[in-house]
């Protein structure tokens, strides 16, 4: 079985070559490949302690093992093997595994749906139990643990790395083939994380030798601090710039100066 | 009674060593037409106003300076980073001067509605055929000033170096050195050297708050002088002819309607730089040629070019030997056709409408299918580019594949402008036919029968009336 990074890529590459057309036949090997793609409503996630440091359950594998039954062996397999609607998860780790229930983008409404943000599926303790017992599949990466930064150097950072898909505001931006960079206002520290580390879907994966462990924590410090000063000055129109700014000047400018002269002049006769 | 004793004081002061009076007494009996949209360009004029009050407040706060410096202002994030003074200084603007962001915002609201009322202008000019004989000099000034207030925009826009803006630069950049032989020396000559350079942001700078502004101000000027000596133009209607004006005069009436105009368009911008944000360039970041954010748009007034740009497939050929790069065609040549059109269209109308006389009464815009048509076909055109423009956005927001929108939109601005110019064409001849409807009351055999009937020029005037007839019975 080939690890989880050239799985990515095989199917990266796959992509690229059928943009829209396979869209269904895409849908299988993408699977281990969360797209990163949140729509734009996505309620914020739900709840934000990291999974590490949640309290174990009295029996949390056999519940991890219960769930895993109902809500993800009909397309991983029953011990993580993988089948053909979904890959194996032996060796994704407890990081993949929170990543994809903490952010609800597993377990997919079909087997062909793309994952994206959503209400997470499961409770905070219910997740956790899924994520020892994915991880007990095989040894794979820990969920990360996220430390205090320093939101100045992570503003030089997030400019310099993420932004050109995320946006200076956060507010995610257009990739090709209908893919998009997630909005990460609603992400927890953990999540950012968790998928900076992993680089699931379109998004590269960011290892210590890139980004240490300090400035992984910068970064998160600063993208959450955006929602503390993006917002100055009033109302922020998504975040999107000259935009949607060019409709407010048009529609709510133009258009209230224009009821003004209506009401200033005559009609025609 | 103190007041108006020491007023007519000083009058009576000023009327023997100037002889105001009768010029006064001109002034306040001048005739302003009633119909409201003869107040779109003063909606226009009052936002310059607003652009030059606020733009004197940032002035006394902003560096336009590319050197580096640090900002050790309140916005937490970039306390303690280098860079440029340009940057820091727009961001100490927001964040640590009083009233500063209000003024920024504001100033830039002003912009966006200024332009917007300028076009709003310009289309009531064409529809209405005020263009016409005797008043061709001020659709060329009108002009002319529409094409500084968007070069006046961008430079505005370029000069805070924030990671956007620079962005924006950087594509103005290329488009200025892919003009064929003449491009890469006025580029040089424009940037002092290769992109960014550290002469841009201060020339700039001057162009923004003194040359062009000026120049606006000074055609501003010559505008109103001219409007006042040809006396304003009016619609058709009883009592109107070529030789007279109808309407309200300055004082007692329309000094005051005007004065509600001012403090409207002051409650608007202010309103909207109090309330809604604009450009947020501490978010941007400061501009570093190696990053970049997304989505990244200009400012309306400059969307429709980069709608073009987004556009346009990347083509590039050889003319006696010379590369023409990419994005000349789109950049270069598509903006100067628009205006080249623009400013020779009084003569160009003259084909269509024949009428070279001198023109008080304005065409009803039904008058004139073909011009109903033309302008249509501009609105849609220009429209779609700036959706063109926005293709990211609408990539992101409706899960629509970013390249299939390009490919879409290359057919979409052929075509559908087309369709609109003809539907516009027949409701307005539908309308032609029938002078007292306005537009919803139009039935659809009305709209048929103009379609049915072929070359409508060919006939010239007489045919509107006998297709009321037809259409009503």
């Amino acid at each position: 079985m080939p690890p989880p990074t050239q799985r990515r890529t095989t199917a990266r590459r796959l992509a690229a070559r059928r943009i829209l057309a396979a869209a269904p036949l895409l849908a299988v090997p993408l699977l281990a490949v969360p797209l990163l793609t949140v729509p734009p409503a996505a309620p914020p996630a739900g709840p934000s302690a990291p999974a590490a440091s949640a309290a174990p359950s009295p029996a949390p594998i056999s519940r991890g093992r219960e769930l895993y039954g109902i809500s993800c062996a009909s397309c991983h397999g029953q011990r993580g093997e993988g089948t053909q609607y979904g890959p194996s998860l032996k060796g994704v780790g407890a990081a993949s595994a929170d990543f994809q229930l903490s952010t609800g983008r597993m377990p997919l409404p079909n087997p062909r749906a793309l994952p994206r943000r959503r209400e997470p599926a499961f409770s905070r303790r219910d997740i956790d139990a899924l994520v020892s017992y994915v991880a007990s599949f095989g040894p794979g990466p820990a969920v990360p643990a996220v430390g205090r930064g320093n939101v100045r150097q992570g503003l030089a950072i997030y400019l310099r790395d993420c932004a050109a898909c995320h946006s200076s505001t956060g507010e995610g931006g257009a990739l090709p083939a209908g893919r998009y960079a997630p909005s990460l206002t609603a992400s927890d520290p953990v999540q950012i994380a968790e998928a900076v580390r992993l680089g699931p879907g379109p998004m590269p994966k960011f290892g210590r030798g890139t980004l240490s462990d300090d400035a992984l924590n910068s970064v998160i410090a600063y993208i959450r601090s955006i929602p503390r000063t993006s917002g100055a000055g009033g109302w922020p129109l998504g975040g999107v710039g000259p935009v949607t700014e060019g409709a407010i000047a048009w529609v709510l400018g133009l258009g209230l100066l224009v009821l003004v002269i209506r009401a200033l002049g005559k009609r025609a006769r | 009674m103190i007041t108006r004793w020491a007023v007519r004081r000083m009058l009576w002061w000023l009327d023997g060593r100037l002889r105001i009076a009768s010029v006064a007494r001109k002034a306040l009996a001048k005739v302003f037409p009633d119909h409201w949209t003869f107040m779109l360009g003063e909606i226009a004029l009052y936002a310059f106003v607003s652009l030059v009050a606020t733009g004197v407040f940032l002035t006394l706060f902003f560096e336009p300076s590319p050197a580096e410096t640090v900002y050790t202002g309140v916005y937490g994030p970039l306390r303690g980073a280098r860079a440029s003074a340009a940057y820091t200084s727009t961001v100490a603007l927001s964040w640590d001067v009083r009233a500063g962001l209000l003024m920024r915002q504001t100033h830039h609201w002003s912009a966006l509605v200024f332009l917007s009322a300028i076009v709003a202008h310009l289309s009531r000019i064409f529809l209405t055929a005020a263009f016409r004989k005797p008043r061709e000099p001020n659709w060329l000034i009108g002009l002319t000033m529409f094409l500084l207030g968007i070069a006046t925009g961008f430079a505005g826009y370029s000069v805070p170096d924030d990671l956007l803006s620079g962005t924006g630069l950087r594509i103005a950049s290329a488009t200025l050195l892919s003009v064929p032989v003449a491009g890469p020396w006025a580029g040089f000559l424009l940037f002092g050297g290769e992109f960014p350079g550290t002469s841009i942001i201060p020339r700039l700078y001057i162009l923004h708050v003194l040359l062009l502004p000026g120049a606006i101000a000074a055609l501003i000027g010559a505008h109103l002088a001219i409007l006042v000596r040809q006396k304003h133009s009016h619609f058709p209607g009883p009592g109107r002819n070529q030789d007279n004006v109808v309407g309200s005069k300055m004082w007692p009436t329309y000094a005051f309607r005007s004065l509600a105009l001012l403090c409207a368009v002051f409650a608007v911008t202010f309103g909207l730089g109090g309330l809604v944000q604009i450009n947020p360039v501490w978010v941007w970041g400061p501009f570093r040629p190696s990053a970049a954010t997304s989505p990244a748009q200009p400012d309306w007034f400059l969307a429709w070019v980069e709608g073009a740009l987004r556009l346009f497939p990347p083509v590039e050929f050889r003319v006696f030997g010379y590369l023409v790069p990419a994005p000349f065609l789109p950049g270069v040549v598509m903006p100067g056709l628009t205006f080249l059109v623009l400013y020779l269209w009084p003569w160009l109308d003259r084909r269509i409408s024949g009428g070279r006389g001198r023109h008080q009464v304005l065409d009803r815009p039904r008058d004139s299918p073909a011009r109903v048509a033309v302008w249509s076909w501009a609105v849609a055109f220009y429209g779609l580019l700036l959706l063109a423009s926005s293709d990211d956005v609408v990539a992101r927001y409706f899960e629509i594949p970013v390249f299939g929108i390009v490919r879409t939109m290359r057919a979409v601005v052929l075509v559908v402008p087309v369709l609109v110019a003809i539907v516009a064409y027949a409701l307005a001849k539908a309308l032609r036919a029938d002078p007292g409807a306005t537009l919803l009351d139009l039935r659809w055999r009305q709209v048929a029968a103009a379609f049915r009937r072929r070359r409508p020029e060919a006939r010239a005037e007489r045919p509107a009336a006998s297709g009321g007839e037809e259409a009503g019975a």
